[in-house]
Parts: C-alpha cells; structure tokens; sequence
C-alpha cells in the first residue's frame, strides 16, 4: 500500500494515497467537481479550468486547479466558496463563448446558474481540453493531431491541415471528446475523420468491414503479428475455432 | 461504435463498483453486465436487489461485492423498494434535510424477478413515474435454484421444469416480450442491451440515469450453465444473439424506437442454437418454426422504427 494521507475536503475528512489529486480524492469521497479535461488515462493538463478549488495550506489561502494539485497532510479543502465560483462562472462564461449549445457544458453552466454567456459567442465546438490530442499520443502512441496557433486563434488540427499522415483512423479522438466535435463517419467501407477517407477491412468470412487497414497494419507492427492475423472480424475468428 | 473497441476500452474508467472476487460460474456474462451497469452509474448509486444469482454470487455472509448502498429485498419488490428509497430521498431534500446530489435509483432483478414476480411492482413503480432505473438481467430462466422455467424462457428451450422428451421439445411458449411491455407504459427511456457489446450497454445506462423519469433496462446475459455452453462463448453467443436477430439491440425513447446495433445480413437462427445444450434436441422443422418467429418480430420492430 501507498503512504496514506488525510486531509478536509469540505468538512469531511478524506484519507487518500500520496500522489493522487485532489479532484480523484474528492470523486472517491462522493463530493463533486466539475471538470471537463481531466480523463484518468492521461497525465494531468488543467486546461479547462473548471475544476478551481480553494485550498488552505499552512494557513495560507489561495485557488488551485484540484485535477492538477496533489493531495497533502492536513490540506483543507472547500469546493464551493464564493471565490471558488466566481472563477468557475468566469470560465464558463468563457467556454459558453466558445460553444453555447452542448449539453454537457450547459448543464454544468445551469448547475452555476449561467443562462448564456456575458462575452460575444463566437462558435468554435472546440474548447481546447487537449483530450484528443493527449489520446492520441499517450494511448494510441501516434501524435497525428496537435494545436496550431496562439490565443484566440488556437485550435486543434492535422500538421499543415492536410491529411493526416500519421492517423490510423482509430476514433479515440472522437470517443474521447467532451463536446463531440469531432465528426467521424462510416459509409460503404470508408471510414472519413478529419477531412479524410480511410479503407476498412474487409472480414473474409462474414464480408462485413470491421476497421481501418491502416489501424490493423498498426496493430500487426507494434505487437509483430503475422500477415494473416487481422483476415477476419473478431466474430468469425472465433466461430472458426 | 462497435469498431472503436480497440482503445476506447482502454479509456474507460477503471473504477469498479462491482468488486472482483465474487462467487458467479465461470464465464457468467450477467456478472459482467452488473459491472458494466455499476461502472456506468459510478458511485453516487442505491441498489435494491431481488433475490437470484446476483443476490447469492454478490452477498454470501459477510461479505460483499457492492462498493456502493445495496439493499437486498424480496423476489417480487426490487422496483417498490428502488422507488421507496427514491420517494424517501426526495422528500429529505424538499424539507432541506439532504442536499440534492443527483443520487441515482436502481432496481435489478433476473428475467424470474421481473417478467414473473416481480411484474406487478415494476409496473406500479412506472406508472407513478418515480426517477429510477430498473434493470433487468435476462438469463432465460430461473437459472439461481438450478434452471427452471420462467416466462423469458424462449421457446424450444429445455430447462428441469420443462424438459425436451418424447412428446414435448422443450419450452412451449415464446419468450414474453418484457421490453414491449415496459415501452407500453409510455416511459421515458427503454433500451434492450447485451454483456457482448459493452459500449452500447454503458451509454445506454447512462441515457437511462438522465431520462428524468422510470427508465427500463432489457440486457440479454448469456449464462453458461444453463444454456449448456462451454464458458469461454459467453461473450461470442451474446453477439449471434444479436446477429441472428433473436434479441435485436434497440431503443426506445420518448416513443421513438431507433435500432442501435444494426444487423443488415441477418445470419440463420440455427447459427445461435446449434452451439447450446438447451437447443440441442430442436429439429429442422422447430428451427425453421423459430426462424419464421424471429424473421417476424424484427420486421415488426423495423416498422416501429420508421415511425
């Protein structure tokens, strides 16, 4: 077992292992915090913001983003003082700004009691979380998306918004994001995300298409499976047997 | 969906309500649809539980399985207990005693504690239109005290209280439609899953914990002892279920039915009983008799689905 720690999350003392944040301490104690990018498979970001708590260490106050910060001894936590929503309301005005109409981001927003944002909206769909782009390379190992640009302009894109080269057409991208502003589509044996078209494979029993051929070539280089192993779609692989 | 599984099971969330270590048979696919359910609905969670196998496998004295409130109740009342414990929440926060925490209600019972006993009170419960979530694990019969019969045996099945013989193949009556039923009551969200196809069936619960009313859950839970499969097809024979079109995976929300694991090259019905004990003395006449029953049924629910 890992060295236990306790601290106050409010009101409520919560013991958990040193190392973990203090929004994954919170989540085990049943006590909630919005937050929109963090995703326990990939290292911490604290992009989004949402997730601002206050904490009193030492007697020192001050705001930190819970998805980032690790827990201590005797830290006191409280996840809802004015200070704490005023920031949060600020963000999300700021996300609204960005995408007014997900549902998830409006209920979040109605939970803070904002109706629509007090900036202009511009309508992006993306929030800039970065899940995608963390999926890409820290679970598939292949970084065929990244941001481009700064500021306002930032967005999250192919390399020199061309096809990508390095995708494989897998949809973590699209399964992982908060907002769904990922569009990926299946038609006729073509699976097209990011403004490309991908060949499906086609299972040799059953003729039914069941991946990207580039996602099985992938698959056979990483975990060196000889030529024939992806043929057929899982279901008649073991109906053979 | 289904073609994302690769890594998308990868970014699931590891966290599990349903511990490991509990007394279910080799390969029981209902125990993994209770983990499914349990991952979906994440902490904030009351169960109330009718007796059957996930009562026995779950809870022997002392232990338990559940990381999450629990309450073991009689066959015939998991719904009347979920929607009291409901009903109970709700008023401590409208007198200000509880803070409202989005807590979800679920009420689970076997395809015995819901379709036979346990009807009654689940039809009470969606009618007075309580928030909750009831969730039924269809494993054809009453598989607990040593597969007997229930009303979601299919027909043709052999079980101990209706044997395949001389004079009978088995079960006599067609599986009741319990889905069908439920939609009846004009609820806000009812879906049909299966264990074999985990991301649809997690999506769908959660669609279920956001209906804002009574929401019905039909998963298919392939049991190998009764059906007399070996454990490792627990999974493969859930998806020919679907293939063939025996149990067809929809959805139906608000009234509108939408098919959401769609099979366009149905595969023959024998393809699903061939591989199962409970099937093995059906001949080619009761298969092509099934045949005809499922190609029915799915047309029926195609013409639901245009509407």
């Amino acid at each position: 077992m890992a060295d236990m720690v306790t601290l106050t999350i409010d009101g409520r003392r919560v013991t958990a292992n040193a190392g973990t944040t203090i929004l994954e301490a919170a989540r085990d104690a049943n006590i909630d915090i919005p937050n929109l990018c963090s995703n326990e498979e990939l290292h911490p970001y604290g992009s989004c913001r949402l997730c601002m708590v206050e904490i009193t260490h030492k007697k020192r106050q001050r705001l930190v983003v819970s998805c980032i910060h690790e827990v201590a001894e005797g830290l006191e936590v409280k996840t809802a003082t004015e200070r704490v929503l005023n920031v949060r309301r600020l963000v999300m005005h700021l996300l609204l700004s960005r995408n007014s109409t997900h549902p998830r981001l409006r209920e979040i927003a109605a939970g803070l009691g904002i109706e629509k944002s007090m900036f202009p909206v511009d309508y992006k769909g993306c929030i800039l979380c970065g899940q995608c782009v963390r999926v890409c390379r820290e679970v598939v190992g292949v970084s065929a998306i990244g941001f481009k640009s700064r500021g306002d302009t930032r967005a999250v894109a192919t390399p020199f918004d061309e096809p990508p080269g390095d995708c494989i057409a897998c949809g973590s991208c699209h399964y992982v994001c908060p907002v769904g502003v990922i569009p990926m589509e299946e038609k006729d044996g073509v699976r097209r995300i990011w403004k490309t078209d991908f060949p499906m494979a086609k299972c040799s029993v059953c003729g039914k298409y069941f991946a990207p051929v580039k996602q099985l070539e992938y698959f056979r280089k990483i975990a060196n499976l000889p030529e024939n192993h992806f043929d057929t779609c899982v279901d008649c692989r073991s109906t053979k047997k | 969906m289904e073609s994302l599984n690769v890594y998308a099971s990868r970014l699931v969330t590891k966290r599990e309500h349903f511990a490991p270590g509990h007394r279910a048979c080799q390969g029981c696919a209902e125990a993994l649809a209770v983990r499914l359910v349990a991952k979906a609905l994440g902490q904030n969670v009351v169960v109330a539980s009718a007796t059957g196998c996930m009562e026995i496998i779950s809870t022997p004295f002392p232990f338990t399985n559940w990381r999450v409130p629990w309450i073991h109740v009689a066959f015939e009342n998991a719904a009347a207990v979920a929607t009291g414990a409901e009903g109970a929440y709700r008023a401590l926060v409208r007198k200000g005693a509880l803070p409202e925490k989005g807590t979800v209600f679920l009420g689970m019972g076997g395809d015995g504690g819901t379709s036979d006993i346990g009807l009654q009170a689940l039809s009470g419960a969606f009618e007075r239109g309580h928030r909750f979530i009831y969730v039924c694990y269809d494993n054809e019969a009453y598989m607990n005290t040593g597969v007997q019969r229930s009303s979601g045996t299919p027909f043709g099945a052999s079980t101990t209280t209706s044997p395949a013989g001389k004079l009978k193949a088995g079960q006599v009556t067609w599986k009741k439609n319990m889905p069908e039923i439920a939609a009846a009551h004009g609820i806000p969200y009812v879906a049909t899953a299966c264990s074999s196809y985990p991301f649809d069936l997690m999506k769908k619960v959660e669609k279920a914990a956001k209906a804002g009313g009574p929401a019905y859950i039909h998963i298919l839970s392939v049991c190998p002892t009764g059906w007399g499969l070996p454990s490792e097809k627990a999974i493969w024979i859930g998806r020919l279920a679907v293939e063939t079109g025996v149990f067809p995976l929809y959805e139906v929300e608000q009234g509108r039915y939408r098919i959401t694991v769609d099979v366009p090259a149905q595969r023959p019905v024998g393809d699903y009983l061939k591989p199962q004990g409970r099937f093995r003395h059906l001949t080619p006449e009761i298969v092509e008799q099934i045949q005809t029953r499922v190609t029915a049924e799915w047309e029926k629910l195609r013409a639901k689905t245009a509407l």
